[in-house]
């Protein structure tokens, strides 16, 4: 599947089917950040685009003020967003659950505000396009879409690797613990505190990039967009949809979504497209919650698969059998 | 003997109800040590001041010479006391296996070795045939067990069991008795909060009994049972129960 | 200047009754559910066309259409609680927080293709009328919502202490094994909670109309204040939210005046941030963070 992937754009030359396969790696990216804080450690945030947008923010301020390479300013603006996790984090995680998520709306939201306001510094409500330099590779701006392909498919990598690495491991642990009961987890000697601060920041930081990412594409930016619900509902909607807390969840729930809502886009065109649009995200949320709330994935997320598959295989066959045929409802 | 947990003067107020107050008792090395009373006395509002659960009004708590009052509960487990909770609370999601390797992570962030130790202390409490088994899917006293492994795991010197033989049967005291026994053995100084007397009686080499928060009495087992303190204590709350 | 604040004040005090209301009905469902309703604003929204529609095919005046509303909402409650909310009871955050945030998502958008995302407002023979409490104006419609508001929210409590139903409706919210044990039917007393909750909800909307334009995503604003007026009120405590929703207005109100126009929401979001920094964190007292 991979090596179909990779060679893809060689055999796709349509600009339209291309663009939905960006549109694709791109959400499933974005996705893969939220599911490390949303899904492993369950701290469901509903406003991941603060980060998205400071990242966008940071590249865009960097290249047009100081002409800086967006591949330097995307790093930069990931490293923007991690560090607001910061003081975002250490307030919203002193709430719980529903009011974590309100929270981090309000963060998002408040963000928003404030670079509407911002005029003289970035642009206000207008937004700002990004000069087109052509093909100009060491700005991050390339004549064939494949080359964005290419780049969206290689953050979409990273992105993978990392929650792969993650899982494996011992974060990966104590992630699933602080996620399901926190305090049995410290009293099993999980710092708590420090894990759900650490993996904010790395979930920040790759939203930060796919930030940077989405306005090298776009050419444009402005606060509705980079800031804009409609992202941070769909980080958390494509894991949700295609299993939360698993590795591919959300690149089954992006390759699901982001195609019909592209074909809606034109088919629809402009305006009822974006309330259909939604409409049919928060019905397909809706089936999905009372039907399958872990995903499609099912109820056995792969966190817990991993951790069961990296152990050598049980002496028994009915441990083995128990491991496979485990329930999909819990 | 060395002292492994010395408590002076622990209270704690929530609102207006004196959940604890004033207790002081030690725990030597290696000794198995019972807190018992009526319900409402407070017993696992002292486990939760001791490891860090709730914050003390006063008092402290010191376990081979180290202040836990002020500390997290993540680190007086780094410290080496464990402990368990009256119900229950594997990590649902997780196998029987990864439950128990979270709590082995403490000493060992290296996941392999962190097996090895999990699967000894699924072993020792006589879950391993169910070891790749959904935590949640277990049985309430296998889910028991599993929180025993998972505390053992953490290689602690010092471990608090809260009730952990309520609503067991005959041959399941029994058996948990002895494996608190076999701990006991192995040098692990032993906190037991119990209702079962049967347990107590059998375990317990020192007894302290509280009500309404305080320390109503303390001693020998033989000591306790004839103290008309005590039975005054149970009585007015209709007993306890018989094992 | 104290005219300026005081006036401030009256206004927020009056446009806080609506916001109590709301943040009431979110606390009920959480307090007795345990589910945060994230589409309570969208509920608002829907009992202000419902008002609106009423007051345009019928020339029904707002107010009085609360007898159609009021209960229409109750009924939307029972059902939601019968097919939506009860099939995730138990489940966890998860499925909770995102089943009333899509259907939240569903009704603003239904809402958008049904009717536009034109501003709807209607005038009754009272929209610009104002009482004159010597030297500050308290607008009619504010101060009908306003009392109505505080009826409602009197009634309520009423209810939930003096009548069998609403103690039922405590003790499930307390400890809901016991109150099961004590034969309350969890079912029934949830449907009731959660159908008052949306009726207050669709309460709000009538009130509203007379001064308020209705479109399909005024409820967002509605919502995040009451959300925030649940937190700063104690989760799960009818008279906080109520009083928290009151403060939400005269802070809003108060932040319009000193602050700039589209500064209500920040106020408020600084205030949440403000109460989280300070606040000890936990929601029991006692326990060390």
């Amino acid at each position: 599947m991979a090596l179909a992937a990779i060679g893809l754009p060689l055999v796709v030359t349509n600009a339209f089917a291309l663009d939905i396969c960006i549109r694709v790696f791109q959400f499933a990216f974005i996705g893969v950040a939220w599911n490390l804080l949303g899904g492993y450690a369950q701290q469901l945030s509903l406003g991941h685009a603060a980060y998205f947008g400071l990242g966008a923010y940071t590249s865009t301020l960097l290249l047009i003020r100081a002409g800086v390479s967006p591949w330097i300013g995307m790093i930069a603006g990931g490293i923007v967003a991690a560090l607001a996790s910061l003081p975002i984090g250490a307030l919203c995680f002193r709430l719980s659950g529903p009011y974590f998520a309100i929270a981090t709306i309000g963060t998002a939201q408040t963000l928003m505000l404030l670079f509407l306001k911002f005029r003289d510094f970035a642009w206000g409500a207008v937004g700002t396009t990004i000069p087109n330099l052509g093909n100009s590779p060491l700005m991050m701006q390339f004549a064939s879409k494949a080359t964005y392909y290419y780049l969206a498919l290689g953050l979409l990598a990273v992105g993978l690797a990392i929650t792969y690495w993650v899982g494996r491991s011992w974060l990966g642990y104590y992630l699933v613990a602080v996620g399901e009961d926190q305090r049995a987890a410290e009293a099993v000697g999980v710092n708590v505190p420090r894990i759900k601060r650490d993996i904010y920041l790395v979930s920040a930081f790759l939203t930060g990039l796919a930030g940077t990412f989405y306005v090298q594409y776009i050419y444009f930016i402005d606060p509705n967009t980079a800031f804009s619900f409609n992202v941070s509902v769909e980080a958390a909607l494509v894991s949700i949809v295609g299993g939360i807390g698993t590795l591919w969840g959300p690149v089954l729930g992006s390759a699901l979504l982001e195609p019909a809502s592209a074909l809606l886009q034109s088919w629809l065109g402009g305006g009822a497209h974006a309330g259909v649009q939604l409409a049919l995200y928060s019905v397909t949320l809706i089936v999905v919650i009372l039907w399958r709330p872990t995903g499609l994935l099912g109820a056995v997320t792969e966190a817990y698969v991993w951790i069961v598959r990296s152990t050598r295989p049980p002496a028994s066959g009915a441990g083995r059998a128990i491991r496979k045929g485990a329930p999909l409802d819990g | 003997m060395a002292d492994a947990l010395v408590v002076r003067g622990l209270s704690k107020r929530f609102g207006g109800l004196r959940a604890v107050h004033d207790l002081s008792f030690s725990v030597g090395e290696g000794q198995t040590v019972a807190l018992i009373g009526p319900n409402g006395a407070g017993k696992t509002t002292s486990f939760n001041l001791i490891t860090g659960y709730y914050r003390p009004d006063a008092g402290s708590a010191l376990a081979y010479g180290h202040e836990l009052v002020g500390l997290y509960p993540y680190d007086v487990c780094a410290r080496g006391l464990a402990r368990t909770f009256q119900v229950a609370r594997p990590f649902g999601r997780m196998t029987v296996l990864a439950n128990v390797v979270t709590g082995a992570l403490l000493r060992d962030k290296r996941v392999g070795a962190a097996q090895e130790r999990a699967r000894r202390a699924i072993e020792f409490v006589g879950l391993s045939a169910k070891e790749a088994s959904l935590s949640r899917d277990l049985s309430t006293i296998d889910q028991r067990r599993l929180e025993v492994a998972r505390a053992l795991a953490t290689e602690p010197r010092l471990l608090l069991l809260d009730e952990a033989m309520a609503g067991l049967n005959h041959t399941e005291i029994d058996q948990a008795v002895g494996l608190v026994r076999q701990l006991a053995r192995r040098g692990l100084t032993i906190v037991i909060v119990e209702h079962v007397m049967r347990a107590i009686m059998a375990l317990a080499q020192h007894i302290i009994v509280l009500d309404h928060g305080q320390k109503i009495a303390e001693g020998d087992p033989k000591q306790i049972a004839s103290n008309p303190e005590v039975i005054r204590a149970y009585l007015g709350t209709g007993g306890y129960a018989h094992g | 200047m104290t005219t300026v604040v005081a006036q401030a004040v009256v206004n927020g005090l009056l446009i806080g009754g609506i916001y109590a209301l709301v943040s009431v009905g979110v606390t009920l469902i959480f307090g007795v559910v345990k589910i945060v309703n994230f589409a309570q604003g969208e509920f608002v929204m829907i009992g202000m066309y419902i008002s609106y529609w009423l007051a345009t095919l019928i020339r029904l005046d707002p107010v009085v259409s609360l007898v159609v509303s009021m209960p229409a909402l109750f009924v939307a409650g029972l059902l939601l609680q019968k097919f939506l909310l009860r099939r995730v009871l138990g489940l966890g955050d998860m499925p909770q927080i995102f089943l009333t945030f899509a259907l939240s998502l569903l009704l603003m958008n239904a809402a958008l293709l049904l009717f536009t995302a034109n501003y709807r407002t209607i005038q009754t023979a009272y929209t610009f009328s104002a009482l004159r409490l010597g030297p500050l104006y308290l607008s009619v419609p504010r101060v009908i919502a306003f009392a109505l508001a505080m009826l409602l929210g009197a009634a309520l409590e009423v209810f939930l202490r003096a009548t069998d139903l609403g103690k039922a409706m405590r003790a499930a919210a307390q400890n809901r094994e016991v109150a099961m044990l004590m034969g309350v039917n969890p079912d029934r007393v949830f449907g009731v909670a959660v159908g008052l909750a949306l009726a207050l909800a669709g309460a709000a909307g009538s009130l509203l109309m007379p001064f308020y334009p209705a479109y399909p995503t005024v409820g967002q604003q509605f919502v995040l204040f009451a959300f925030v007026a649940v937190v700063l009120g104690t989760l799960g405590n009818v008279r906080g939210a109520l009083i928290a929703g009151l403060m939400m207005g005269l802070a809003e109100s108060l932040g319009v005046q000193f602050v700039g126009a589209d500064s209500g929401l920040i106020v408020v979001f600084a205030l949440l941030l403000v109460t989280l920094a300070v606040r000890p964190g936990g929601l029991y007292g006692g326990e060390t963070r």
